[in-house]
């Protein structure tokens, strides 16, 4: 995964090696030290602030850091997928006859529409201030919150009206403010906010007519309908995606700038509510993102600074050398290696268990809603 | 932390302020759907344009010339029974609805407030209606006012949660009545402390539940009937209630139905574009009531639609969609005469209880048909068939007909017991109504007008309600305005409006007499020229004019001059637009509704001999051969020397005494003339004739006295071939300077299909060949069919053949490929309306392009909008053929008039032949008129049909056989239908 140029951070080696032990400690102390490792930043989030889209929200976060989602939804044509279907080919055939005229319906309709989505119904764009469309920046944001809305499946197949047309999802994506920190989860949770809070206009007409709708927007329904009242099935919630970072033998949440300059690793974990239960959460994608840390250059200790009074190494076999022995002296060295398997499973334990990280956001952010 | 909101203000302080926004969703008709939010403000000033109100006459909003629109409504309205201080009426959607024709009535409902709410509603409900609900507001005597209760704030409604848009909108209307009531009571209270006399506003719906909100809010509301109750004639005025309502109460006790349902309009939509259902206009054969017909583009023939079932209560005219049936079900089209008014004479109105939509008699007309299907020729064979299934537009109007005798239970006319009766429209293509009237008795021999309000699955007839009566039955003045209403003619004499359009001076304006004066620019002084115009005997409108003279090089100059209309009519005034719905002059009998007011039409546009007059000048530069070297046009001014009818210049020209210059222009264009018309025919015009003829009346009582068919003069076809030369040449002038909107008229070339019945007759009767691949090849084979002993067999034959020929229509140059524009019966490449602007609207803005073509005056925004003209050619098409059915309809009246109390014999022809009688057609009245079986003899004789041999063997006390073609002798009397009054032309074999 590239990494991402924004998040360039302006620190020394010593204030990274700094950070590094304070986060590395136990309780890990935060930049900001009022909160815990598990704390995540405060916001202030509203929904339905564009009046002419089908869905739309802005999230602000206490930093400065503010984005802004729009979600319109459009009639299209459906291609014609061969062979899609039992008996689509035989149904095909018989609507040519002049005979009956009747258009032929499929049976079950009503989970009918399952497996019927398209990747392609859904298109994301979004636009960070200072960089263009095809920067690598934008583009990959948008394909791993594209990614994470596709996992599932479900969101696309709710898009599909009939055999003949479906509704063309589009989500635009700002980031109002310059990108001080690396923006994934706030504009996954701007997403999630507008997807939840998005209306598709009620289906009038039947089975593969045309389709006809409601005028009244009143009667729009969700594109995330609520639990109709049993709760076997827990309501679909769009996915999220948190951030976690691990510093020495502490995992930390929602990381500012600064501290993912120091991190050792990044995951992006995108996740949804479970749906066997009503608590917890179930993941949809998890990417590694290539820590910052280890674009930094190393610290020249004392020791082998000949500035200040120690002698430089003569050559690289002994340079490499000499920062081994300082690997754990406290003098910054960029961190080396992948993550371990153990650390993928505790973060994800943390994030996905009950009461964890993924449950606090999801119903936050319901409570927005709702509220 | 400082936080700004995005989000626009909430429904909370939204009582406050003058803001407001309203969210809904529009599906395009390409299928995109949009979510659209709108944004309202509210405003305090919008005046309740009572005349009684003081406060509101001083806030309300000035126009640029600071002035308030005035105010409407009466400080004294009419009061009612109910309401005896006088009332304003609020009307509700649903009772504009069902009773607009009482809110047309003149003696009744001044004084009305027309809410914006409403006005949407019924704008969305019902397209025709709104227009004439806007039509009402623009009366002024009617005194309505649109009051916009959606932007003024203290009448604003908002929609609550779980309430529906039929409920918020109930709910404004009845804060509006409220807010009216407390603002009119305020406004006499400033005006004088002693009066007490306060109209009340009134609510009238029928909206059962508005009432009962209304009445627990104590708003005045009453429902329409009650209201009308109220009123003086209130008999009439329930009639005039729309049925459709009740109707609906009343027949929900019952189960039975009679058709199919229709399918809903997204199925039928997704069908259309799919192929597997068509749409069309649905049309009724006038010989057979039971079979209609829908033109489709994907068919070469129309689609046949059999029987009252798969009719599915389509009305001739409806926009319908079809569905084809399956291959086994395909019909011919009947043979059989079947007209409704004998085959269910014995319907009851009232109730249809155990009855099957078709009844037996129905059935049996059409099993015989299914016979057929198995014939040989093209006559007999399957042709595709189908079925309605829907309707996408009604195209309803009002019909003129007669109450069925049969029908009335009580016809004492003081009887004012409520009755359902039937309505027989003088259409035959349109079915019976029923109507409930209390005025049965009154309104028997009477024409009535009425109007179908709607047709449910559970009714076997349509049902309506009745509008007004023209008069007793076959008077001329009730007979005349029934033909035009039947043909939309309108004619109501000009409003004022449109004469306010007309020069100051009169009949007193003359051209300028200084060449200096602006009206002079851009024209030439042809005063000196010797013109003259030919034209009927008695007419007073003068198009055209001609001249005719010699140039020193040997070859003539030739000038036809046109009245120049379009100096007097400018574009878009009101004058403009009344002529353009007019479309044209209609002229019947004893009549002529004008399209222009006469004093344009018969004194300042009209061409009149001894004075000067503006006119639209073609002169072309043709050799003594009749070939043109050069043609120019121009704005000019003559003087025409003489005004001659048809025979006098024929005389005039045969009369070798008289060798003046007028006398030997004439005579050089009617040389002229002869041989333009060898060279047309030469090409392959055709010549058509048509059965004219001419009602001789008496000059005092304009009764017909006698009917003639009219003769052909040379003179004719002199201004004949000179007028179709000017309109060819402004045509390819017009088609250059305007490629993509001039407009111009065509003639499409008759598909083969048109011609195969009649060259099949001609084949099989007679041995002739009548060939139609092209014009030429038509008017040749047309020549060659003659029968050596019948001289009148070849006259007969083109009548024939002009009902094979497509109608003509004007059209605008951009919509059609070059060789589309060929008029084919002309057999012309190009061709248009230019020669008579006083009479058309076509020729009208053919002047106005051709002015523009020659840089006289700037073209008018209108005629450079292709949309924009192909909306007139498309009203002018429509006007000007229902012109000629309105004038046709007169002359058949008074033909039918002349021949009251008459019995003669004359000669006719056997024009076509069915398995249940024949057709005959009478040369000297140009009438034709069926002949049925069972008109021959008591009881009706047996008969073989040979539809291959078109002949129809009666057996019985007849004995005769009958052929096409063949003359026969008839007997012609009128009769007095018992049951319906009417008086019909009869005709018998002798």
């Amino acid at each position: 995964m590239a990494p991402s140029q924004s998040a360039h951070v302006n620190l020394s080696p010593a204030e990274l090696s700094f950070l590094r032990s304070t986060l590395s400690q136990t309780p890990p102390i935060r930049l900001d030290h009022t909160k815990g490792p598990k704390d995540f930043r405060s916001m202030v989030a509203e929904y339905d602030v564009l009046p002419s889209t089908n869905g739309s929200a802005r999230i602000a976060l206490e930093d400065g850091t503010e984005a802004l989602v729009g979600v319109k939804a459009e009639v299209e044509k459906s291609q014609l997928r061969p062979g899609a279907g039992a008996g689509a080919g035989a149904e095909e055939g018989k609507m040519l006859s002049v005979a009956t005229g009747e258009v032929e319906m499929r049976d079950g309709e009503e989970d009918g529409s399952r497996g019927k989505g398209r990747n392609s119904w859904i298109d994301m764009s979004v636009e960070i201030p200072g960089f263009r469309d095809d920067d690598a920046l934008p583009v990959f944001l948008a394909s791993m919150l594209t990614e994470s809305l596709l996992a599932s499946g479900e969101l696309k197949d709710r898009l599909y009206i009939n055999s003949r047309f479906h509704w063309k999802l589009g989500i635009d994506i700002l980031l109002l403010s310059p990108p001080l920190s690396y923006p994934l989860a706030l504009l996954s949770m701007t997403t999630h906010l507008a997807l939840l809070t998005a209306h598709l206009p009620a289906l009038k007409s039947e089975k593969d007519e045309d389709p006809l709708f409601d005028d009244d927007w009143d009667a729009a329904v969700p594109l995330y309908p609520k639990s109709s009242g049993n709760s076997t099935s827990p309501a679909d919630k769009p996915p999220v995606i948190i951030l976690a970072m691990a510093v020495g033998p502490n995992i930390i949440f929602d990381p500012c700038k600064e501290e993912l300059a120091v991190a050792d690793a990044i995951l992006a974990i995108a996740c949804a509510n479970s749906t066997s239960s009503s608590t917890g959460a179930r993941i949809v994608s998890i990417r590694t993102i290539d820590p910052p840390s280890h674009l930094t250059p190393p610290a020249v200790p004392n020791a082998m600074n000949s500035a200040t009074g120690g002698t430089a190494p003569a050559s690289t076999a002994d340079a490499l050398t000499q920062r081994e022995l300082l690997a754990t002296s406290g003098v910054w060295t960029p961190p080396r290696g992948g993550m371990k398997r153990s650390l993928i499973s505790q973060i994800t334990k943390m994030v996905v268990g009950k009461g964890g990280v993924a449950e606090e956001v999801i119903s936050a952010l319901q409570a927005i809603e709702v509220g | 932390m400082e936080h700004f909101s995005l989000k626009r203000s909430t429904a909370a302080d939204r009582g406050t302020s003058n803001l407001s926004s309203k969210v809904y969703v529009r599906s395009t008709k390409s299928g995109k759907v949009q979510k659209i939010v709108r944004e309202l403000y509210l405003r305090q000033d919008i005046p309740c344009s009572s005349t009684l109100c003081r406060a509101c006459l001083e806030i309300a909003p000035k126009d640029y010339t600071d002035k308030a629109a005035p105010f409407v409504l009466s400080d004294t309205p009419a009061g009612s029974k109910n309401f005896p201080n006088g009332q304003y009426l609020v009307p509700d959607t649903n009772a504009f609805l069902t009773g607009m024709d009482l809110f047309e009535v003149e003696t009744a409902f001044h004084d009305v407030i027309v809410l914006q709410t409403v006005l949407e509603e019924v704008k969305n409900r019902s397209l025709p209606l709104y227009h004439r609900l806007i039509a009402l507001t623009k009366n002024e005597g009617k005194r309505f006012y649109v009051f916009f209760n959606e932007f003024r704030q203290e009448t604003y409604v908002v929609r609550e949660a779980k309430e529906t848009i039929n409920d918020r909108n109930d709910r404004a209307v009845r804060q509006a009545v409220q807010w009216y009531n407390h603002h009119i009571t305020a406004a006499i209270k400033a005006r004088s402390k002693t009066q007490t006399r306060v109209p009340s506003v009134v609510m009238i719906t029928d909206d059962r539940d508005n009432l009962r909100k209304a009445k627990a809010e104590s708003i005045p509301a009453i429902t329409l009937s009650d209201f009308v109750a109220g009123l003086e004639n209130a008999d009439e005025l329930l009639d005039m209630i729309s049925a459709a309502q009740d109707q609906r109460e009343v027949r929900s006790k019952k189960a039975q139905v009679f058709y199919p349902e229709h399918y809903t309009v997204s199925k039928m939509m997704t069908g259309v574009k799919a192929g597997t259902m068509h749409q069309g206009i649905f049309n009724v054969s006038p010989y057979n009531y039971l079979e209609g017909s829908v033109h489709v583009p994907s068919f070469d023939k129309s689609l046949l639609v059999l029987g009252r079932e798969n009719g599915n209560r389509a009305v001739s005219g409806d926009v319908v969609v079809v569905e084809v049936l399956p291959q086994d079900q395909w019909k011919a089209p009947s043979t059989k005469i079947i007209e409704e008014e004998t085959l269910n004479k014995n319907d009851n109105p009232e109730f249809e209880d155990g009855e099957n939509i078709s009844s037996e008699r129905e059935r049996k007309a059409l099993q015989e048909e299914v016979k057929r299907a198995h014939g040989q020729s093209s006559e007999g064979r399957p042709q595709p068939t189908a079925r309605v299934v829907g309707i996408i537009k009604r195209n309803w109007r009002q019909y003129v007909g007669h109450i069925d005798r049969d029908s009335v239970r009580s016809t004492s006319k003081s009887s004012r017991t409520q009755q359902m009766v039937f309505l027989v429209p003088m259409d035959k293509r349109v079915p019976k109504i029923r109507i409930r009237t209390r005025q049965a008795g009154e309104l028997l021999g009477q024409r009535v007008l009425a109007t179908i309000d709607s047709w449910e699955r559970d009714s076997r007839y349509p049902i309506g309600h009745f509008v007004r009566s023209l008069g007793e039955l076959e008077s001329k003045g009730a007979e005349t305005e029934a033909l035009l209403l039947e043909w939309d003619v309108q004619y109501k004499p000009f409003p004022k409006t449109v004469l306010d359009c007309l020069p100051a001076e009169g009949h007193d304006w003359t051209v300028p007499a200084s060449i200096d004066d602006p009206g002079w620019q851009g024209r030439r002084d042809l005063r000196d020229l010797i013109v003259c115009s030919i034209d009927p005997p008695g007419c007073v409108d003068i198009d055209d004019a001609l001249h005719a003279r010699k140039l020193p090089n040997g070859n003539f100059e030739v000038g036809v001059h046109i009245a120049d209309v379009s100096h007097f009519v400018k574009p878009n005034n009101a004058m403009d637009k009344e002529a353009s719905q007019r479309g044209t002059t209609v002229y019947l009998v004893d009549k002529r509704i004008d399209m222009l007011p006469m004093l344009l039409g018969t004194d300042l546009c009209s061409l009149k001999p001894y004075v000067e007059r503006f006119a639209f000048s073609v002169l072309w530069e043709i050799t003594v051969d009749a070939d043109i070297v050069s043609s120019q046009f121009t704005k000019s001014v003559i003087r025409s020397r003489e005004a001659f009818s048809y025979e006098q210049a024929q005389m005039r020209i045969d009369d070798d005494s008289q060798q003046d210059d007028l006398t030997n222009g004439m005579r050089t264009l009617l040389m002229l003339s002869k041989k333009l018309k060898q060279k047309r025919y030469d090409a392959g015009a055709l010549n058509l004739a048509s059965p004219e003829v001419k009602v001789q009346t008496e000059s005092e009582t304009s009764d017909p006295v006698d009917v003639q068919t009219k003769k052909l003069l040379d003179t004719n076809s002199l201004v004949e071939e000179f007028m179709l030369l000017a309109n060819i040449s402004v045509a390819a002038k017009n088609y250059e300077a305007f490629p993509q909107t001039a407009l111009l008229r065509r003639h499409a070339a008759p598909p083969k299909t048109n011609f195969e019945e009649l060259s099949n007759q001609l084949k099989v009767k007679k041995g002739l060949e009548l060939r139609s691949d092209s014009s030429k090849a038509v008017a040749d084979s047309l020549d060659k069919c003659t029968d050596p002993d019948e001289p009148f067999f070849n006259t007969l034959v083109r009548i024939m053949a002009t009902r094979c020929m497509m109608s003509a229509e004007y059209f605008c140059a951009g919509t059609q490929a070059y060789p589309e524009f060929r008029h084919y019966g002309l057999a012309s490449e190009i061709y248009t309306h230019f020669t008579s602007p006083i009479r058309r609207y076509a020729d009208l803005e053919a002047h106005r392009q051709l002015a523009a073509a020659i840089d006289y005056e700037a073209l008018d925004a209108s005629l450079q909008s292709k949309s924009k003209l192909e909306g007139v050619c498309k009203n002018i098409n429509v006007r000007h053929r229902n012109a000629q059915m309105a004038g046709r309809a007169s002359i058949e009246y008074y033909v039918g008039q002349a021949l009251k109390g008459k019995d003669m014999n004359e000669d006719g022809f056997v024009m076509k032949i069915f398995s249940n009688g024949f057709v005959v057609f009478v040369p000297r009245f140009g009438i034709e008129s069926l002949i049925r079986l069972r008109d021959l003899a008591t009881p009706e004789p047996e008969a073989e049909f040979d539809a291959e041999n078109y002949t129809l063997k009666i057996k019985g006390d007849v004995q005769r056989n009958v052929e096409l073609f063949e003359k026969v002798t008839v007997r012609i009397t009128d009769e007095v239908e018992e049951s319906t009054g009417k008086r019909k032309v009869k005709l018998t074999l002798v």
